[in-house]
C-alpha cells in the first residue's frame, strides 16, 4: 500500500507451468514470517525495470497458513506495458522484489451455504488459496475451470488430485463450454458465486446470475484491468501546485507517483476505489476505465480513479 | 435510560415488489395480507410472468377473513396460496420451503413485528441477505423478550417491565435487539434495590 511499509522478498523458485504462465515463490529477505492473509488476497509487486517502475497486482495462490513464502503465478501478456514481461524475461532465482502487504478484495462469504467458483485461465489463482480454506468440508463447493487447451491448464494435476469430483475442467480446444444457465438456475438458497477470468466470462456470469434472479450480494468477481494506453495529456495537481505529463503508456497514477506525489492505492486495477480522486476543474472528457464508480458518478465527472482512468482534455485539475 | 438510544432495533420500510427476483415468497400475518396484495399487484404490472412463480403463506386476521384472503390473492393472479391458523405452523412450512428453494428467491414479510423477527431469524439461517428480503411492520408491536439471566423468552410483551416466564425476575425491556434470537433483551429491573420498580405501562401496543 502506498505510504505503508513494503516487504522485501527474494525469488527462491521459478517454474514454467504452462506455455504462458510462470509460478514464482517469494521468501522474505529478513526471514521473518510474512503477514497473514486470507484466500482471495492479492499483493502489489513493485518491479524496478531499467527505465520505469511497474506495480502490478497478483493474487496469492499459496496456502494462507504458509507464512514462510508467498506464491504467485504470472501470465505473460504480449500486448501490455511490460510488467508481466519483466516477471517472465528478466527475473531470475535470487532476484529481489518489493511487495505491498496483502489486501483481500475477493473474500469468500463467511456464512454462505455453498460456494460456486468459476475460473478462466490465470483467473484460477485466487481460488487456489481459497480452496485451502474450504478443504475442511464444512461448506459444499464446486470449481469450474475453463482453459484454452489441456497444456494451458495450470495447476490441473494438483486440482484434480485434491478436488476430485468437485472440479470440472473445460477445454476450449475441445469445444467444452460452461453451461452458465444450468449452473446458476438451480443452486440452493444461500449459494454465492465467484468468478475470476476474462472480461467476457465475468460479464456472462453477472448477466446470467441476474437473469436467474440472483441478488448482487451473492455474486462476486475480480478483474484487475491493466491501465489502458491512450493519448498523452497534462494534469495539474492543485495542492502540490505542479503540472504532470501523462505519457501514452503510463497510467495517471504512475505519472503522479513519478512526480513525487503519493496517492493511496490498494489494487491498481480499478476495483477497490481506494485511489478515488476529486476532479476540481475539467475542460474535456474523463475516460473512466474502473469498475468502482457508478455510471451516474462517471457521468457526473467529479471523481476519477487514476490507477486505470485517463482523460482527453485541454485542462484538468485534481485535488492532490 | 436503558431503553433508548440503541440502534439495533430493526427498521422496516413499506413493501415494494422486486421484479429482479425469479421466485417470490410472501408471508403475511393478520393485517399483513394487505401489503402483500399490493406487492403482487405491482409484480403483475412490472413482471406478470413472475406471478406463476409466486407463493403466499398467510394467517388471516380472523377465521372469517380466510375466504376473502383466498379470493383477493386469486383476483390478483396468484394461485399458490396456503393458509395457516397460527404464525407458528406457517413459519414451520416457511422453513421447509427455504430448505428446497433455489437462488433467485425474493422474500416479502408483512405483519406484527415479532412475526417479522421470527421469519428473519429463519431467513438468516439460509444466508438470505438484505437485498433478498423486504419486510413491512403492521399490527402489534408486542415484543419477544429474552431474559439475559435465565435465557427464557417471554412472548407477546406489551409493557415496559415484564415478569420473566422462566425465572420470575422482573425485566426491563430494552431496545437491544438480537436478529439471531429474534428477541429484545430483558434485564432485571430491581437488581440494585429488590422490590423497587418503576410503574408498569403499556408501551408496545
Amino acid at each position: 500500500m502506498s505510504g505503508g511499509d513494503t516487504l522485501q522478498v527474494e525469488v527462491t523458485a521459478i517454474e514454467r507451468i504452462t506455455p504462458l504462465i510462470k509460478h514464482f515463490t517469494l521468501r522474505p529477505v529478513d526471514g521473518a514470517p510474512l503477514p497473514a492473509f486470507s484466500g482471495g488476497s492479492h499483493i502489489v509487486v513493485v518491479m524496478r525495470d531499467t527505465h520505469r517502475v511497474h506495480r502490478n497486482p497478483y493474487s496469492l495462490l499459496s496456502p494462507p497458513s504458509d507464512r514462510a513464502a508467498y506464491q504467485i503465478a504470472v501470465r505473460r501478456m504480449e500486448e501490455s506495458r511490460g510488467g508481466s514481461q519483466f516477471m517472465h524475461d528478466q527475473l531470475v532465482v535470487g532476484g529481489r522484489l518489493e511487495i505491498a502487504h496483502p489486501v483481500n478484495l475477493f473474500p469468500l462469504d463467511k456464512i454462505a451455504r455453498k460456494h460456486v467458483l468459476i475460473a478462466g485461465g490465470i483467473g484460477i489463482t485466487p481460488f487456489l488459496a481459497q480452496l485451502e480454506d474450504l478443504h475442511d468440508g464444512a461448506i459444499p463447493y464446486e470449481l469450474h475451470y475453463a482453459v484454452r487447451s489441456p497444456e494451458h491448464a495450470a495447476f490441473h494435476e494438483r486440482l484434480r488430485t485434491r478436488e476430485g469430483t468437485r472440479l470440472r475442467l473445460y477445454y476450449d480446444s475441445e469445444a467444452q463450454a460452461i453451461d452458465y444457465d444450468g449452473l446458476l438456475s438451480n443452486q440452493p438458497l444461500g449459494t454465492h458465486v465467484y468468478v475470476c477470468g476474462p472480461a467476457g466470462m465475468i460479464n456472462r456470469v453477472i448477466e446470467t446470475a441476474r437473469r436467474w434472479g440472483w441478488p448482487d450480494s451473492h455474486v462476486h468477481w475480480e478483474k484487475f484491468s491493466p491501465p489502458p494506453v491512450g493519448d498523452a495529456f497534462e494534469v495539474f495537481l492543485a495542492r502540490a501546485k505542479i503540472a504532470v505529463q501523462v505519457l501514452p503508456d503510463q497510467s495517471l497514477l504512475e505519472a503522479i507517483e513519478g512526480a513525487g506525489v503519493e496517492v493511496p492505492y490498494l489494487c491498481r486495477g480499478g476495483v477497490c476505489g481506494f485511489c478515488q480522486t476529486r476532479v476540481l476543474e475539467l475542460d474535456g472528457e474523463l475516460l473512466h476505465h474502473d469498475h468502482y464508480l457508478s455510471d451516474a458518478d462517471k457521468a457526473r465527472g467529479k471523481s476519477i480513479m487514476p490507477c486505470v482512468s485517463r482523460a482527453t482534455c485541454k485542462h484538468l485539475v485534481l485535488d492532490l | 435510560m436503558l431503553v433508548t438510544g440503541i440502534k439495533s432495533k430493526p427498521v422496516y420500510a413499506p413493501l415494494r415488489a422486486d421484479s429482479g427476483g425469479r421466485h417470490h415468497l410472501l408471508l403475511g400475518s393478520g393485517p399483513g395480507t394487505q401489503p402483500l396484495l399490493q406487492v403482487l399487484a405491482q409484480l403483475r404490472q412490472d413482471a406478470p410472468e413472475a406471478l406463476a412463480r409466486s407463493r403466499v403463506l398467510f394467517v388471516p386476521e380472523t377465521a372469517a377473513d380466510a375466504d376473502a384472503g383466498f379470493a383477493a390473492f386469486s383476483a390478483v393472479g396468484v394461485s399458490d396460496v396456503r393458509r395457516h391458523a397460527e404464525p407458528g405452523p406457517l413459519l414451520v412450512e416457511f422453513e421447509s420451503l427455504l430448505a428446497d428453494a433455489v437462488m433467485g428467491l425474493r422474500l416479502y414479510v408483512a405483519g406484527p413485528e415479532s412475526f417479522i423477527g421470527l421469519a428473519m431469524k429463519i431467513a438468516l439461517q439460509f444466508n438470505l441477505n438484505t437485498d433478498e428480503i423486504r419486510a413491512q411492520e403492521c399490527g402489534s408491536t408486542a415484543r419477544r423478550v429474552r431474559c439475559v439471566h435465565c435465557r427464557a423468552t417471554t412472548e407477546d410483551v406489551r409493557t415496559n417491565i415484564v415478569e420473566c416466564i422462566g425465572c420470575r425476575r422482573w425485566l426491563l425491556v430494552r431496545d437491544h435487539y438480537s436478529r439471531r434470537l429474534a428477541a429484545y433483551m430483558g434485564v432485571m429491573v430491581d437488581a440494585e434495590t429488590p422490590g423497587e420498580r418503576p410503574a408498569i405501562r403499556e408501551v408496545f401496543p
